[in-house]
């Protein structure tokens, strides 16, 4: 008989903000590849089911019936939970989608976990990072099934190592009540164990997986982005503390001073814009970098085309796909070491987070040397057909069994 | 009892200058920068040294003196000379008494371990007629046999080389040129005539005094030679724990005229360490071969005594090596940087040459060294773990990142004088 699933997630593409919704996405298809039979509970009504998936989420008779509890800790300022949308991955408008306020999301998420997931006969309970913990321990408990916890970020990644205390006691205590937990990388794997203070054995390291998407007719570019015979180098992210876009900056002003020819696209939106901004003018760079906003689809696949090299200096990236993407468009990568990415990449150059002037080195030579971006742009991509969704879901298929027989 | 069989032990040495951690903002900086991580090369030699040279040349000397028919030989490449030089007049000092027992060969390579051999002749007996001086000074004997770097071989290679004066040269056993058959007997090439540009250009360089009339070519046992130098602590292995009466059993089965032990001398007590007893194992071997009547003979020793009616011909169209599973040049070229690498570096070549200028020359030739290639090697398969397990640096990207900027700034110094030189024919001209 086939297995069944029951997965807490918190976003879904269409509508998404960052790499957990492509993750949360690519994982459920890969699963149903694999003939695993998958319910998928989010805490919004904007997902759209594909295949033979069971989606849910609350519905307005629901959030009328099951009493919520009001948060422990509320938050003092707007700001603060302004603050607080922001380093937990989302964009700003979607506030809307949780209410007045992320933790009162996250409780009414998790108040109606059980209501929502009652009739659902699974055998495995999986949910996406702590916003949802809670809500998969307490249905894992109610059916009386095996809790996993899947790490994509941690509140460590996210706040530079200076975490919201809230939510990362939330975070811990998710993954101290798992049966198992899965970690997007060995780098996440050994912070979990590091930080967290949780026995290795407990932990299962699953990369990421990429799908090559269908090839688009004719890959759209909004503007040119600047001379199309000068050399482009592209950073893609949000702009926080996170992806570390002002080392992007400080590699950005080395370049310029030995290659005024270089030029730095910036896409992304985020906190960090208007500091970015100001220092970017401060290093006599105004010429040089380019900042495109907020940046989507065919858009996306034009920059990534269009760069010579892309960076992703982040200061603690439990993967990065986005650096499989950019190789998927045969564009050479230099990424942090401290990233899970980094542990799946033979092809490119891989830097410490604060290295600024090796950063800029490897992207002088990149740019210098065509029979090293030829065999980068070559060889990368390689790796795209063992990471594949299907085959990533197959391991954590693998892990189902396993803990359904233990 | 006498067997008709003789061991044929050989062991490479060599050490290569590997890059120090250039950057683009040094190109062009000083005019007399090294390129080269002299911490590192030194750290390394003298781990090595502590770890491999010093115990096993000790031990080797104690079984040359003891044993009247034990034998071996060496090829040092010249860039390890060097270094000894440098980092290491202890180790020089226990080759030369080695040399003076007067059953050590020393035989001929390039000097600096390269693969100048694919990309020019004349460089190629240039750098072999270097070896073979510095062997001459040091060792007090003439070279007569010749390996190429990594056993890289092919039919032309033995033709130069016995034009060169060479009465041997020694290559890979590899399969797909014994097609079946034990390569423990001395082998020929195919007879023909190169070139008659080449054959002109090896007289002009020829390192020894007159060309050879015939070469031959002794094929290295890989598999009695990999038991040792890979095998030999592999737990897994089912020859597990291999013990010197063993080993000699298996030589024995083996038979033929010569059994060729080619291995780097680093697998005695670097590769396989001291607490493998790899050094034990060694040391019982000559009292074995003595009691049952095996004699050692070096390559030259191998070929002078060989007699036989007819000879084996070994057809090498394309070249092989001992390195990797493919032994052939994969682990080298191949690749786009690997071969962009080697293709620029020797571009080059004139340019320095004309320039006169013996130090930019001998930075030039360094970096010919095969190493460097070998670290930038990208294969996907199991052999891709050897190579990291041997490189200094993380990845053959970091290899080629090093390797370029080092050319860069040579070729700036190559042409710097030249651009002095325009400039003041262009300022006499406006004088004029």
């Amino acid at each position: 008989m086939n297995m069944h699933t029951l997965m807490f997630g918190w976003e879904y593409p269409p509508h998404h903000s960052g790499g957990l919704g492509v993750a949360c996405q690519g994982l459920v298809r890969g699963l149903m590849k694999n003939g695993v039979h998958v319910t998928l509970v989010l805490p919004h009504n904007q997902g759209i089911p594909e295949g033979n998936m069971d989606m849910r989420f609350p519905t307005d008779e629901l959030c009328e019936t099951v009493q919520v509890e009001s948060l422990l800790q509320p938050y003092d300022t707007f700001g603060e939970y302004d603050a607080r949308l922001q380093i937990t991955n989302l964009p700003r408008e979607s506030g809307a989608l949780y209410g007045p306020d992320l933790g009162q999301a996250v409780e009414n998420f998790t108040a109606m976990s059980i209501a929502m997931t009652k009739d659902v006969r699974a055998d495995v309970v999986h949910a996406h990072d702590w916003m949802t913990f809670e809500a998969g321990r307490r249905a894992a408990n109610y059916h009386g099934k095996p809790f996993i916890a899947h790490v994509h970020a941690t509140e460590l990644d996210r706040t530079n190592f200076s975490p919201n205390t809230w939510i990362a006691e939330r975070e811990r205590n998710g993954l101290l009540a798992a049966d198992q937990i899965i970690a997007v990388s060995q780098y996440t794997k050994n912070l979990l164990a590091n930080h967290y203070g949780i026995p290795t054995d407990k932990i299962r390291v699953v990369h990421n997986g990429h799908d090559q998407k269908a090839a688009l007719t004719q890959p759209l570019l909004m503007t040119k982005y600047g001379d199309e015979k000068r050399p482009l180098v592209l950073f893609l992210g949000r702009l926080t503390v996170q992806k570390n876009p002002w080392q992007f900056l400080e590699v950005a002003k080395r370049v310029h001073d030995v290659s005024l020819q270089v030029q730095f696209v910036m896409a992304g939106d985020g906190g960090m814009l208007s500091e970015l901004i100001d220092r970017t003018c401060e290093l006599g760079l105004e010429d040089s970098v380019i900042f495109t906003g907020k940046v989507q689809g065919r858009e996306i696949d034009a920059l990534y085309k269009r760069a010579d090299c892309f960076v992703m200096p982040s200061l603690s990236e439990p993967f990065g796909l986005v650096a499989l993407e950019a190789i998927a468009h045969n564009t050479p990568v230099i990424v942090s070491k401290q990233s899970g990415v980094a542990e799946v990449l033979d092809h490119a150059f891989k830097v410490d987070y604060w290295d600024t002037d090796m950063m800029a080195d490897c992207l002088l030579t990149i740019l210098r040397e065509k029979p090293l971006a030829d065999q980068l742009k070559a060889e990368a991509p390689r790796i795209l057909t063992r990471l594949t969704w299907k085959n990533q879901a197959s391991k954590v298929s693998s892990i189902y069994r396993d803990i359904i027989q233990s | 009892m006498n067997t008709n069989t003789n061991i044929c032990f050989y062991f490479q040495v060599h050490q290569p200058y590997r890059l120090r951690d250039l950057r683009i903002t040094d190109i062009g900086a000083e005019q007399d920068q090294t390129y080269f991580d002299e911490e590192k090369n030194r750290a390394v030699f003298r781990k090595v040294a502590e770890k491999c040279y010093l115990p096993a040349n000790a031990l080797m000397l104690e079984l040359v003196n003891q044993y009247p028919h034990f034998r071996i030989a060496y090829s040092l490449s010249g860039v390890f000379l060097d270094q000894c030089e440098e980092y290491g007049p202890d180790v020089m000092e226990s080759f030369r008494a080695l040399a003076r027992t007067g059953k050590v060969e020393f035989m001929a390579e390039t000097y600096y371990h390269s693969l100048s051999y694919l990309k020019s002749l004349p460089e190629f007996c240039a750098q072999v007629s270097k070896h073979v001086a510095r062997i001459q000074e040091l060792f007090s004997q003439t070279p007569s046999i010749f390996r190429n770097t990594e056993l890289i071989y092919s039919n032309e290679i033995a033709q130069v080389v016995r034009l060169m004066g060479f009465k041997g040269i020694l290559a890979e056993g590899a399969d797909r040129v014994l097609n079946g058959r034990s390569p423990n007997e001395p082998f020929v090439p195919p007879e023909f005539r190169l070139p008659k540009n080449k054959e002109m250009t090896i007289a002009k360089f020829r390192p020894l005094e007159k060309k050879s009339d015939d070469i031959h070519v002794l094929l290295k046992n890989y598999r009695l030679s990999d038991d040792v130098a890979f095998r030999f602590s592999d737990k897994s292995w089912v020859g597990f724990p291999l013990h010197a009466d063993t080993f000699t059993d298996w030589l024995m089965q083996t038979g033929g005229n010569n059994i060729n032990l080619f291995m780097d001398y680093e697998t005695f007590g670097e590769h396989q360490w001291a607490d493998t007893g790899i050094f034990d194992f060694v040391r019982a071997l000559p009292a074995i071969w003595q009691e049952r009547g095996i004699h050692c003979a070096t390559p030259s020793q191998v070929i002078d005594n060989w007699q036989s009616i007819h000879e084996n011909v070994i057809d090498a169209h394309t070249f092989v090596s001992w390195a990797d599973m493919e032994r052939d040049l994969s682990a080298w070229q191949g690749n786009k940087i690997q071969d962009a690498a080697l293709a620029s570096l020797f571009a080059l070549e004139s340019a320095v040459k004309a320039s006169k200028n013996p130090d930019l020359l001998e930075t030039w030739r360094k970096l010919s060294t095969s190493d460097h290639f070998y670290y930038m090697c990208t294969k996907y398969w199991a052999d891709g773990d050897v190579h990291k397990y041997f490189s200094p640096y993380d990845s053959p990207y970091e290899a080629y990142r090093r390797f370029s900027h080092a050319l860069c700034d040579l070729k700036l110094r190559v042409e710097q004088p030249k651009k002095k030189q325009t400039k003041s024919k262009l300022k006499q001209k406006s004088h004029s």
